[in-house]
């Protein structure tokens, strides 16, 4: 029955008479999709043929499931595609990120049009007034946000604060106020709720609106006076509202006629959230001496607000210990979030921490909560990011602990476990460690753990230490398998990387690296260029190799020649310069080599000996004695110990005309004449 | 470089994604058979060089667009492993991407002399419908993967006769899936619904009048009788009312209504040769001339039980029955003449 998959129309109706076949005589049901039997005739002559094999067709019964069981099971035929960027990205070769910090840009402006998008449904519902979709979607749709009940009474008031209206809400308390009107205990203790969780600031929609006022306000069109202003404002929304003296929760907090534990906790919490942690251990005195009790999570506000009250490590773990103490008085069971705020809090304790941790742990298996990942998180923080590094045994027991469960997003700091853990991993250089705990962050739902960011530092720690710990051919699979499908390698990697193919003797593939850093954008990065240089030039390789070497070399060159648009001139550096020339004599390309030579001269620098060896070698394997002498001539004008070493190498293995012995000659006797006060130093020295 | 990576590729498969240069270097000769866009090495010189040139145009704009404007990236089919999983690279229904296809396709008008345009910026590919996500191993990944969602066969029914025997009736109805704002299609609540007439329990009289009230929903070829309701607006009504008409229809037939006797031999569905005219006129000619050639006491029965008779009697049924094709006039004048014992004509 259930085969029909799609016609759920009839599901009731055929359920209802393959029922009453049964009864009649069980002949019934449906065939596949389509076939019915007649049930309102009398029909003898099957009823007669279905008693014979009355038994033998036993019809399924129908398979419910989820409405996204189908999909969910279409999309795991889906693997990673190794290829290809992420999936919100265009597939084509010109848009897609390079890149992190374009993969950023990009990821960043298509959420901010999709934010516009929501903008301009909000701001003009009226242009949205039909609705084309069947079924409708509300949540494409614009909401009505604006305000039903008119006039000041409570009920308006409620609305208000129900649709996160801050500024209307106080104002409409105030008028009630002034009309003497009481509000509820119940109906100010939510506008309490909705400040403090504003943080007497506005809420999203209502800065929107005030921002646009902002650009569109008169006053100020003078520009140079206008950004400086935006600019001010913008810092000001992006970070938290700052808990102010007197603000409207304090002010309402102290009008009120009576106050019960709702209203202290509520305040306590939005102070602790807005940065006023002091006052919000005042306000839990408060609390204390007024006889209420605090709820659960208002001491975790509290406990989490402990590294801001004391400055002592064990002050600090005293005063958590106190509030524990106080739970316990006040009968107050403490949950999952709780053990996280005191893990948290004895992340910032140092030592104490290290050694009161694990009894924390132990606590929260004695009360049987289950630990979130944030949890194991704090334990590896405390553990691992200090100075002194030793191998305990804790991370092997926290990532059996989670391989043993599922997690479900409890606690916001649930999603750095994975880029802590493999952070651990890479200072313990547990390379089996980092396996495991990538098998652990590919299984189930924890990869929905990793945001943007914290997959790419997660990845790039991990192919640092691949790099590190791992075979050259290991390394090189993980590199085609995660770039660019699940990061960009960092400049970092690269390096590492290049240190790899070093270690392993495999420079034959710098090349194609090479094309890599430059489709990257990190063709611009000195440090890369010198080691990628140095490792090129380093050894005498195979022809092949060598060619393709002076090709990257060259792609180098026009890198520094290149004159950025906005970027200033890549700078020649001496050791840059003589590897590329090294580079280039040994493909044997002789005039691209010499052209690199008069670089010296220009930077002032000094090409060492070894680089004119190459060239004297490469200019005698080409027959250019012209070359040779022009080496010869630069030594000397550069003054280098080396000249009379070069000035007889070259003619002893180059056979030179007259003319060109008269040349070289001369130059010993210019060099002479120039320089003849250090080298007769030198020479008796 | 392409001879380089020639023996990288051989020896470690995997080196396909660092090798990329090689197609680059424009040899393509150890690559080509790897990558299949190895012809097609020109035309990211071509769109590189156009690049240029836009760039040196809009010198007005270069301060602010510089960061965004990009040199030429290889397409990703170049990186693509020979044994990758397609259906990774194309999971869902997508417009031809000539960057993620890695299939040297060329289609629309060919230039003078020339071939058609490659896949590059083609147009003529975008617009046409591709089934690049519909290869058979998707399939058959997609099939393996909603198993899970369907119920076991009845073993009993293995075949289409017993299927028949036990459910008789067919119901077909179409489900509708496209892209667009609504999930909903009017041409879904159509109910179709077959049934066999020598499956229902009809008498001669019962079948006759049933086929007479449908008209042209029965067809005779197949015996089957097709019933189609739209008129209700949703699946559910249509099917319920298909099967009241069946179960209408079917009480209907059985009934014979007073006026059903006066039926006459023109009303009848299809000739009877039995008790009519012809039978009368036949046997009377025949007892006429047996009694002209003086052979007596022949009775009604045995002359109907006669082979000549018979014939006649068929030959009349087809005519009347299936008309005058040249088959049945030439029977027809055949039992006639054997009836009427007519010598053939010399």
């Amino acid at each position: 029955m259930a085969a029909r998959r799609l016609g759920s129309g009839c599901w009731q109706r055929m359920g209802l008479l393959s029922r009453r076949w049964c009864l009649q005589g069980g002949s019934a049901g449906t065939r596949e999709q389509n076939r019915y039997s007649s049930s309102s005739t009398p029909q003898e002559k099957t009823v007669e043929a279905s008693e014979v094999t009355r038994e033998e067709i036993v019809l399924p019964r129908r398979k419910t499931w989820d409405k996204l069981a189908v999909l969910q099971a279409l999309a795991s035929t889906v693997n990673r595609d190794p290829t290809a960027a992420h999936y919100m990205f265009q597939d084509d070769p010109f848009l897609m990120p390079r890149n992190t910090a374009n993969s950023r840009l990009l990821s960043l402006s298509k959420e901010s049009g999709r934010s516009a998008a929501k903008y301009i449904i909000k701001e003009f519902p009226q242009y949205f007034d039909k609705t084309t979709a069947e079924p409708n979607i509300p949540c494409l749709m614009p909401e009505s946000l604006t305000p039903q009940i008119e006039g000041v009474s409570e009920a308006a008031l409620k609305e208000r604060i129900e649709l996160r209206r801050v500024k209307a809400s106080v104002d409409l308390f105030d008028q009630l106020l002034q009309a003497g009107t009481p509000v509820s205990l119940e109906t100010t203790n939510r506008l309490l709720d909705l400040l403090c969780f504003y943080g007497d600031g506005e809420s999203a929609q209502e800065k929107q609106q005030e921002q646009k006022g902002a650009v569109e306000d008169p006053e100020e069109n003078a520009s140079e006076q206008r950004s400086p202003k935006r600019q001010l404002q913008k810092s000001l929304n992006s970070s938290d509202f700052r808990w102010r003296e007197n603000n409207n929760a304090e002010r309402i907090f102290k009008i009120m006629p009576e106050r019960n534990a709702h209203s202290y906790c509520t305040m306590i919490r939005g102070m602790v959230k807005h940065g006023a942690p002091a006052k919000a251990y005042d306000m839990y005195t408060d609390l204390l001496n007024e006889r209420h009790k605090a709820d659960v999570h208002t001491f975790n506000a509290l406990i989490a607000a402990v590294p801001y009250l004391k400055e002592r490590f064990t002050e600090r773990w005293e005063l958590v210990k106190d509030f524990l103490n106080h739970m316990v008085q006040q009968e107050v069971q403490p949950n999952v979030l709780t053990f996280n705020a005191v893990l948290k809090t004895l992340r910032r304790c140092g030592g104490v921490g290290r050694s009161v941790s694990v009894s924390v742990i132990k606590e929260m298996d004695a009360l049987d909560i289950e630990p979130s990942l944030a949890t194991y998180d704090h334990l590896l923080y405390i553990f691992y990011r200090a100075v002194d590094l030793h191998p305990s045994a804790i991370i092997n027991e926290v990532l059996e602990e989670v391989e043993k469960r599922s997690f479900t997003p409890q606690d916001p700091d649930d999603a750095n476990f994975f880029a802590t853990a493999m952070q651990a991993c890479c200072d313990l250089k547990d390379i089996k460690l980092a396996y495991r705990l990538n098998k652990l962050m590919e299984k189930g739902d924890n990869w929905k753990f990793l945001d943007m960011d914290r997959l790419n530092a997660y990845w790039s720690k991990f192919f640092s230490l691949l790099c590190m710990m791992e075979q050259i051919d290991v390394v090189l699979k993980w590199y085609k398998e995660m770039t660019p499908s699940l990061f960009y390698p960092s400049p970092r990697n690269m390096f590492d990387l290049l240190q790899a193919l070093d270690a392993a003797n495999h420079l034959e593939v710098i090349p194609s690296v090479w094309e890599d850093i430059k489709q990257l954008g990190f063709n611009r990065k000195q440090d890369l260029l010198e080691e990628l240089l140095s490792l090129m030039s380093r050894e005498q390789h195979p022809e092949e190799t060598q060619l393709a070497f002076a090709k990257c070399a060259e792609d180098i060159k026009a890198v520094h020649e290149q004159s950025g648009r906005d970027q200033a001139l890549l700078e020649w550096t001496g050791s840059a310069l003589g590897h590329v020339v090294v580079l280039f004599s040994r493909a044997g390309r002789t005039q691209d080599a010499w052209n690199m030579m008069e670089h010296f001269q220009q930077i002032n620098r000094i090409p060492t000996d070894q680089v004119m060896d190459e060239f004297l070698n490469c200019a005698k394997q080409t027959n250019c004695p012209d070359e040779a002498i022009k080496l010869v001539k630069l030594a000397a004008s550069l003054g280098l110990p080396s000249t009379l070493k070069l000035k007889s190498r070259t003619e002893q293995e180059f056979e030179l005309s007259e003319k060109q012995k008269k040349v070289l000659e001369r130059i010993q006797l210019d060099s002479d004449s120039s320089d003849s006060d250090s080298d007769s130093d030198s020479d008796h020295d | 470089m392409a001879a380089v990576s020639g023996p990288l590729l051989a020896g470690a498969g995997y080196w396909a994604v660092l090798s990329r240069c090689g197609g680059r270097a424009g040899a393509g000769v150890g690559v080509g058979p790897l990558f299949g866009a190895a012809a097609y090495s020109s035309v990211p010189a071509v769109s590189s060089s156009r690049g240029g040139k836009q760039r040196e145009a809009s010198t007005w704009r270069r301060n602010r667009t510089s960061q965004f404007i990009r040199s030429h990236a290889p397409p990703r089919t170049e990186r693509m492993a020979v044994d990758q999983d397609w259906s990774s690279v194309y999971p869902t229904a997508a417009a031809f991407k000539p960057a993620s296809v890695p299939l040297p396709i060329r289609m629309g008008y060919p230039v003078k002399r020339g071939v058609p345009p490659p896949k590059e910026g083609n147009l003529e590919l975008i617009k046409i419908p591709n089934f690049l996500h519909l290869t058979p191993p998707a399939i058959k990944k997609h099939c393996a993967a909603l198993k899970d969602f369907c119920t076991e066969w009845p073993s009993a029914l293995d075949s289409d006769e017993k299927c028949e025997q036990h459910f008789p009736i067919e119901i077909e109805t179409v489900d509708y899936v496209s892209a667009g704002t609504s999930i909903r299609n009017p041409k879904a609540r159509v109910v179709t619904l077959r049934v066999k007439l020598s499956n229902l329990n009809l008498d001669d009289h019962a079948k006759k009048k049933l086929i007479k009230l449908v008209g042209e929903r029965y067809c005779k070829d197949t015996d089957i009788l097709t019933i189609t309701t739209d008129r209700c607006p949703l699946r559910r009504q249509n099917y319920d009312y298909a099967i009241h008409l069946l179960t209408v229809l079917y009480h209907e037939s059985w009934k014979t209504e007073m006026w059903e006797s006066e039926k006459t031999e023109e009303d009848m569905e299809e000739y009877i040769w039995e008790n009519s005219c012809s039978q009368k006129n036949a046997l009377d000619t025949l007892i006429r001339i047996k009694a002209s050639e003086n052979v007596s006491n022949v009775t009604k029965e045995e002359l109907l039980a006669s082979e000549v008779v018979k014939n006649y009697r068929n030959s009349v049924v087809a005519l009347k029955n299936e008309g005058e094709t040249e088959n049945n006039m030439s029977q027809y004048k055949d039992s006639v003449k054997k009836l009427l014992n007519i010598p053939a004509l010399p």
